[in-house]
């Protein structure tokens, strides 16, 4: 191992600081390591068409197999031990006392016989004394990110409202059930001290991004974060954030900060000329609401010093590492971790959520025995990350002549709750994409992330772009009004098109479609012909309004640093196997990356191993800090063809059909290039004089799959079978493994392929695997899981400067909804929508309309229902349940109206885009815009309530 | 320590289960989980408002089966009574492999209605009720869209939007002779 490598380096050999580690799925079809194509007698996933029937995970969810976390348990799990233990948590409900301890009478005093105390009672001090703390210096992980404690030490004001004090252990259900049931809304267990000052943690983070174009959008800028510039970071002093100071020859800060002055002087000096407009506007907090709470079941050996575990989570390898380094803090010992994932869903509230240590720490105490942890709505609602509530003050100043933008100037604030999780990067992202869609020459987004006494927010579907674009979009509503231009027209006049550069200075990659989707719009009946069916409408129903609104959005997906490996192979049999990180959410990613592989091979493959974190084949090291590396680092490391800057990405950021689908289908294509067409012309050419293919001029590119066979040029089309048996005979290439990496761009590598040649691919790392017949030497080649490390000869890495980029990968969607307003009730009804979708080329157009109608109900849950108080009052108290937090249902969403269109690609090479986030984002906007067209009142918070209506109906 | 139990027996899937000492206060939904290992029935509001954890309730005197929630309804409340899990759907064979979905089930998987699918087990029950309840009295050709919304209102899911899970539904009533009239 190389030095300086880091813990997350050792992580991906299969070891980390010395503890061997495994990570295996559970769930259905998946449940073993290595599974085939599940063998029930209903008819085969994939069709003959090579289509998708249904999901690769259907029967087992519509059967009620064991699929989720949730539903494993001791007895489940082959090796644990079939008596188990459950456990649950007790909340402080304050944050201003000093927490003095638990009186458990409620569950009678230890003399009765039918008391409900537990087996184990695990404090604050037990921790303490045992060195148990949440992870905090796991690599790339800030402090305080998953908080300081776990429970609140006896003498110590909790961070925040709801914070766990103690953990009860029980040894057998019946009486943990009654128990939970007994004290679940006891106010009077938890015994405070005195009144304490706060005990906040510090605030979380800033960010600023100016930018001062040139004369024209292709012109140099003048500032821009990504052009010679930076992101600005602010201090606090206090609750006040406090900016750089401005120096027009200073260094890239300062240059932001007199750029942002310039803003300032233009807003305020504004003439007749202009239009400036400032609004405020307030994005609600909210409860992702995954309908599996967090859960967790935890074996402990303390003998061996084996930990076991079934958690749901999106980020396992993150799992692993902080868990290991909880341990290395701890008197206990850790020598092995067996972590079991089952399907999950999380809305990305189950990245780096800090509930699977809790279920650790359960464990830990389960004196030898299984514990599981597993949360009720209740529970869920106190403890599970929210979305960050966003405070805006957007400007916009527009040209009155010509409708065109001329500076967008954002102030967001956000409250991150008491544990710092994710905060400071959600924060950015949203003003990343504050611009919505639209260019803007001058633009000055800030955010402020603060700490507070809220439950924390963290990583949701969105990841800050919900509340940013919402308040551009309304503003672009409230603008077009105030110009009196229709509003579709004003936005045509600002669109961001193809070549434009973002607030961050960068050109987004590929074709920008806007105007495609908004001439669409423009063109739909329920938009172009709003105002007679509003006069129709409103003469038909008396007390009823009715209004129609338009928004349109684009979404980045992925991270900045988004690293994959698949590794495809064959047997003689042609039977194909594919090992991926990929895990399923719910997406649909085991059905879509598998025909990904069908796309390219003419078929499935026959065995599959999702969920991988072990790939011997990719024997790679990382320092992982793809965000914060030198250029000059990222040069020096590269010339080592082990390294790469990141092994593997967590499932999160949409990054399933773009990124991971990258390392799929490359894969396969390297298999047909690099296996399958060499074995077809070892065919071809069989025969007197060359062949069949020797008077043609045949090359890869004349390559098609043909009703499964290999075909083109005239060929005769071979079957793969026979191509395999012909690959294995000959010793050519039977399998490949590529690792890819994207910061905004793929890193791209060429390589030496014995047999084959020079090979340049949009990967970093490859390992081919030999067939049976490859001679001996050549087999002994084989050492990194039976495949051959082949050494990179180039390599060209996206430069590190990318990292200020923000975003280059876009996906769009513009919703038109229809709402009606009863002026009795004060209700609104979506009554109707139409989206129009952009997302390149569809991988299964019926995983894509249900993500995009699933995002659709959620956005009207924002727009329309879901809202929590923030603090007191709010979930932590323990009260909060879908009773009173009203989840949009199927006579919400307009569910047999609904309607939507997508896009066709532009070309058949075009590639899938992320777009599970950017479906729920326009209808927000477009709510709010039609609830103006209705009444004539442009709401500046959400969710639209029957209250908030009733106070400005006249 | 003691908690009181009661004999319980019944009928699950066509299985006869107990008796077996079961607490009084135990609500069905664990009684399945943790009694008998059956987890497809799920949990997620335990307060009887998302309809996740229905079962289906046989024994009805000749009336169609009704839809019952587990996470508010006792273990004791099925003294004696047919029950029908999502595990029971569809038909097996000796081994317990899938031999066929029941035609709401395979409606669900041919119309992509759900993703993660925490919440298929309680749609899988209501639309197979209601089903059971058209064959009895059939409904309108006009009504069915209405006759589904009310049957499957209640019904919560977060990932598909229900578009997928409706049309699917409709779908099993339009194809099922007998189901509509006129």
């Amino acid at each position: 191992m190389a030095k300086g490598l880091s813990r997350r380096g050792f992580l991906k050999a299969g070891l980390v600081s010395g503890v061997a580690y495994k990570i295996a799925m559970l769930a259905g079809p998946a449940r073993a390591d290595l599974v085939e194509t599940p063998a029930s007698r209903v008819p085969p996933w994939v069709g003959p068409d090579g289509k998708a029937r249904f999901r690769y995970d259907a029967v087992a969810k519509v059967t009620g197999e064991k699929t989720f976390g949730r539903d494993f348990r001791a007895v489940d799990m082959a090796g644990w031990p079939r008596e188990q233990s459950h456990a649950f948590m007790v909340f402080g409900d304050r944050a201003d006392h000093a927490f003095e301890g638990i009186d458990l009478s409620v569950l009678g005093a230890a003399a009765d016989a039918d008391n409900l105390l537990p087996d184990r009672v695990v404090m604050g001090a037990d921790l303490v004394r045992d060195g148990v703390r949440p992870p905090s210096d796991t690599d790339g992980l800030p402090d305080g990110f998953y908080g300081d404690v776990f429970l609140v030490p006896a003498g110590e004001t909790p961070r925040f409202l709801g914070q766990p004090v103690a953990l009860l252990i029980y040894h057998d259900f019946a009486r943990y059930d009654a128990a939970k049931r007994r004290i679940r809304f006891d106010t009077e267990v938890v015994k405070w001290g005195a009144r304490t000052a706060p005990n906040t943690p510090g605030n979380y983070g800033t960010g600023r991004y100016v930018r001062i174009g040139g004369d024209r959008p292709d012109d140099r800028d003048v500032y821009s974060p990504l052009d010679g510039g930076t992101t600005v970071y602010g201090r606090f002093e206090g609750e006040t954030v406090v900016w750089p100071a401005a120096d027009e020859a200073g260094d890239a800060t300062a240059r932001a900060m007199w750029a942002a002055a310039r803003l300032d002087e233009e807003i305020a000096d504004a003439g007749d000329d202009v239009l400036v407009l400032t609004r405020e506007h307030y994005s609600q907090s909210i409860d992702a609401s995954a309908m599996e709470a967090d859960n967790g079941l935890v074996w402990y050996d303390l003998v061996t010093g084996t930990l076991r575990a079934v958690l749901g989570t999106q980020s396992p390898y993150e799992t692993v590492a902080s868990t290991v380094s909880m341990f290395d803090k701890s008197r206990f010992r850790l020598t092995k971790f067996d972590l079991s994932i089952g399907y999950t869903v999380g809305y990305g509230t189950k990245d780096h959520s800090v509930f699977p240590f809790f279920a650790v720490v359960a464990g830990l105490y389960g004196e030898g025995r299984p514990v599981r942890l597993a949360l009720d709505r209740f529970e869920h609602f106190r403890t599970a990350m929210k979305r960050h509530p966003f405070w805006m003050t957007s400007t916009l100043v527009v040209d009155r002549t010509t409708g065109a933008f001329r500076v967008l100037k954002g102030a967001y604030r956000t409250d991150g709750g008491g544990r710092r999780n994710f905060s400071p990067e959600v924060s950015l992202v949203g003003t990343s994409a504050a611009q919505s869609v639209y260019y803007f020459p001058k633009s000055d987004l800030s955010v402020a992330s603060f700490a507070s006494r809220a439950v924390e927010s963290g990583s949701t579907r969105g990841y800050g772009t919900v509340q940013t674009m919402t308040a551009t979009e309304v503003l672009v509503d409230a603008a077009a009004a105030e110009l009196g231009i229709d509003p579709i027209a004003l936005r045509r006049k600002n669109l961001f098109r193809s070549g434009m550069k973002n607030t961050q200075g960068a050109v987004p990659g590929g074709a920008l479609r806007n105007e495609e989707i908004l001439d669409r719009a423009a063109a739909h009946p329920l938009w172009r012909d709003r105002a007679a069916a509003k006069a129709a409408f409103e003469a038909q129903n008396p007390g009823k309004r009715y209004g129609v609104g338009y928004a349109q959005v684009q979404k980045d997906y992925g991270c900045g640093a988004e690293a994959a490996i698949t590794t495809l192979s064959f047997d003689a049999a042609g039977r194909l196997t594919m090992r991926q990180q990929g895990m399923e959410m719910g997406t649909g990613l085991t059905t879509a990356q598998a025909m990904m592989v069908a796309a390219v091979l003419g078929r499935v493959p026959d065995l599959y191993d999702y969920g991988a974190t072990r790939f011997p084949e990719m024997p790679l090291v990382s320092n992982e800090i793809p965000y914060s590396i030198t250029q000059e680092e990222q040069d020096r490391l590269a010339a080592d063809p082990h390294w790469t800057p990141s092994y593997l990405s967590a499932m999160t950021a949409s990054n399933s059909v773009y990124y991971i689908g990258h390392a799929t289908r490359t894969a396969a294509k390297a298999l047909l290039a690099l296996s399958l067409w060499p074995a077809a012309v070892a065919l071809w050419s069989r025969g007197p004089g060359g062949g069949q293919i020797a008077p043609l001029a045949v090359t890869l590119a004349d390559v098609r799959i043909v009703d499964g066979m290999l075909a083109g040029g005239g060929l005769e089309p071979l079957p793969l079978d026979r191509l395999a048996a012909t690959a294995h005979e000959r010793g050519l290439v039977t399998g490949v493994s590529v690792h890819t990496f994207n910061r905004w761009k793929w890193a791209t590598a060429s390589f030496d392929v014995p047999g084959v040649g020079p090979t340049t691919l949009p990967i970093d790392a490859l390992s081919v695997q030999y067939g049976d017949g490859a001679p001996p030497e050549q087999k002994a080649l084989m050492t990194a899981g039976g495949f051959h490390f082949l050494p990179r000869t180039a390599v060209d890495y996206p430069e590190t400067a990318l990292n200020n980029a923000g975003v280059t990968y876009y996906t769009t969607v513009g919703t038109i909804t229809e709402v009606v307003v009863d002026t009795a009730t004060c209700e609104v009804r979506v009554t109707n929508h139409h989206s129009i979708l952009e997302c390149g080329g569809q991988v299964v157009p019926e995983l894509v309309s249900g993500q995009l109608q699933g995002g659709l109900a959620m956005g009207i849950g924002h727009a329309l229902y879901e809202e929590l108080p923030l603090y007191e009052g709010g979930p932590s108290d323990g009260t909060w349940n879908w009773n009173r937090y009203r989840l949009p249902h199927a006579a919400d969403v307009a569910v047999w109206k609904q309607t939507s269109e997508i896009l066709p690609p532009l070309s058949d090479t075009d590639p899938p885009k992320g777009m599970a986030e950017v479906v729920m984002i326009a209808v927000v906007p477009a709510i709010i815009n039609a609830v103006a067209d209705a009444i004539g009142h442009r709401f500046s918070e959400t969710p639209i309530t029957p209250a908030r209506i009733r106070e400005v109906l006249p | 320590m003691t908690i009181a139990t009661r004999p319980l027996s019944l009928v699950v899937n066509g299985r006869q289960v107990g008796p077996l000492d079961v607490p009084e206060n135990l609500m069905m939904v664990d009684f399945l989980h943790e009694y008998l290992n059956l987890t497809g029935s799920r949990l997620a509001c335990g307060q009887g408002v998302c309809w996740a954890c229905t079962v289906m309730l046989l024994d009805t005197d000749g009336a169609p089966p009704r839809e019952i929630r587990t996470c508010i309804t006792g273990a004791h409340f099925f003294q004696g009574r047919h029950v029908r899990t999502v595990e029971g759907h569809a038909e097996r064979d000796a081994d317990g492999a899938v031999v066929a979905l029941s035609p709401v089930q395979q409606a669900f998987i041919e119309h992509f209605s759900f993703q993660c699918g925490y919440c298929t087990p309680g749609f899988v029950t209501g639309a197979t009720v209601l089903i059971e309840q058209l064959k009895r009295q059939p409904v309108a050709r006009a009504d069915v869209e209405t006759t589904i919304e009310a049957a499957l209102s209640p019904h919560v899911c977060r990932c598909t939007g229900y578009v997928r899970y409706y049309e699917a539904v409709r779908s099993v009533i339009l194809d099922t002779p007998g189901l509509v009239v006129g």
